[in-house]
């Protein structure tokens, strides 16, 4: 029996419809999905069960997105983190930086592209160089690593 | 091949039934770290039992058992002491994967639940301000309301009059009401010409806010937010978070979806006082005229 290891993805999100929303698109894509609906419970699944990858939203209930990704960053966890705001103001992709954050994705995000990024992110696919079609988060977010 | 359209109360169901919870019925991650519990103890005792039965082999000398085949019995037995363990470890599997299941239905139904609240209490917000026209009783209660909702101690509603933004109510700091600043002054101003919320964390950064004045009592933690109907600054609400708490994204979510509320109650308000107005004005005209 060969073991099937799906890239397990954190969903960090406090929006009912969008955690189902991903969810749903995230196993259609071949990840496993874990979900979050605050601060806590993101740092608490990131310690426990170790995720490839985690889509943070910023505006988390309890601790917010920023004091999750803080307190990865001072525990110098290697989670790659995806950043999902729904501002894109310089300050914040700065502060996201360097916070350790890989990508920075602007609400709404097209889903497509958040697969894309989500699969760079955990190595699925090869990152190429940069082409026509851009980088997973050219046209919604920026690429911060 | 593994069937990939499984739906995920089935996908529950069967998890259940590998771990052994046949009564399945209500899904529990009690439960599963109940019968994870019984698993782990069963299969401790069958072991520690295995392994008393091989350690008796070894004691009793070996040529009182040798026509009985002593190492076949002890092959059979270790056969089975590692058959149970897979068998656990395989039950074990589906409870990991029960208990992730488990607690992304949980983290779901908190995240609708926590929303339905939020909701209610926007509800409730919008309510008490749509009871009131009078814009004093109405500004009173959008300060209050907003503090309520955001556990805030104090803050302020600044309305616009021309190119100024005059502080027409204030709680926790009263001597505020009157002053008067310009557009695109300090945080208030910023606010207004960017029409964007602000979430202040420690000291506000005078270059990123012209003309900042810091006020006493300093503030830790504040937020910011434009008062904008129908495309019309109304003015700024703000609000101060208490002594050792900051204010966090998601408070700043919930305080704009608020301000938006609170700026047509204000619409409306500035409306019926117009009106108000213009049938004063109609009564005066008409009191001249039969007096005249």
């Amino acid at each position: 029996m060969v073991a099937h290891h799906k890239p397990r993805v954190l969903i960090a999100e406090d929006d009912p419809d969008t955690l189902v929303i991903l969810r749903i698109n995230l196993i259609a894509a071949g990840f496993e999905p874990m979900l979050a609906g605050d601060g806590h419970t993101a740092l608490e699944r990131i310690a426990s069960e170790s995720p490839d990858a985690v889509l943070l939203d910023v505006m988390l209930p309890g601790i917010d997105g920023w004091q999750v990704l803080e307190q990865l960053h001072a525990k110098g966890d290697p989670v790659p983190v995806i950043i999902c705001s729904g501002k894109d103001n310089i300050l914040d992709l700065q502060r996201a930086r360097d916070l350790g954050a890989v990508a920075y994705l602007v609400k709404p995000f097209d889903i497509d592209r958040l697969i894309e990024a989500t699969s760079e992110v955990v190595g699925l696919r090869q990152a190429g160089p940069a082409t026509e079609q851009g980088t997973a988060a050219d046209a919604d977010g920026v690429e911060l690593a | 091949m593994r069937n990939h359209r499984q739906s995920e109360p089935d996908r529950l169901r069967r998890d259940a039934r590998i771990a052994g919870l046949r009564d399945f019925q209500t899904p529990s991650l009690e439960a599963v770290e109940q019968r994870r519990r019984q698993l782990w103890q069963r299969t401790a005792t069958a072991l520690a039992l295995i392994a008393a039965v091989v350690v008796a082999f070894a004691i009793i000398p070996s040529n009182r058992l040798a026509d009985a085949g002593t190492g076949r019995v002890l092959f059979a037995i270790v056969g089975v002491g590692g058959g149970l363990f897979l068998w656990a470890f395989h039950k074990e599997t589906a409870l990991e994967r029960l208990t992730r299941s488990l607690t992304d239905e949980r983290v779901l139904t908190a995240a609708l639940t926590n929303r339905l609240h939020e909701v209610s209490l926007l509800l409730d917000a919008g309510k008490q301000m749509n009871a009131h026209l009078q814009m004093d009783e109405l500004l009173d209660t959008i300060l209050r309301s907003a503090c309520e909702l955001l556990d805030a101690t104090g803050g302020s509603v600044m309305l616009v009059e021309g190119t100024d933004l005059v502080t027409v109510c204030a709680l926790g700091r009263d001597a505020a009401v009157g002053q008067r600043m310009r557009l695109g002054e300090g945080v208030a101003g910023y606010v207004a010409i960017r029409r964007d919320p602000v979430l202040i964390d420690g000291h506000a950064d005078p270059d990123l806010f012209p003309g900042l004045v810091l006020r006493e009592p300093y503030v830790d933690s504040a937020m910011s937010v434009p008062l904008v109907h129908r495309a019309e600054l109304q003015g700024v609400l703000n609000v101060n978070a208490p002594i050792g708490r900051s204010f966090t994204e998601y408070d700043l979510r919930a305080l704009a979806v608020f301000a938006e509320q609170a700026a047509l109650a204000i619409a409306n308000a500035r409306l019926y006082e117009a009106e108000r107005a213009h049938v004063a004005a109609l009564l005066d005209l008409r009191k001249r005229r039969e007096a005249g």
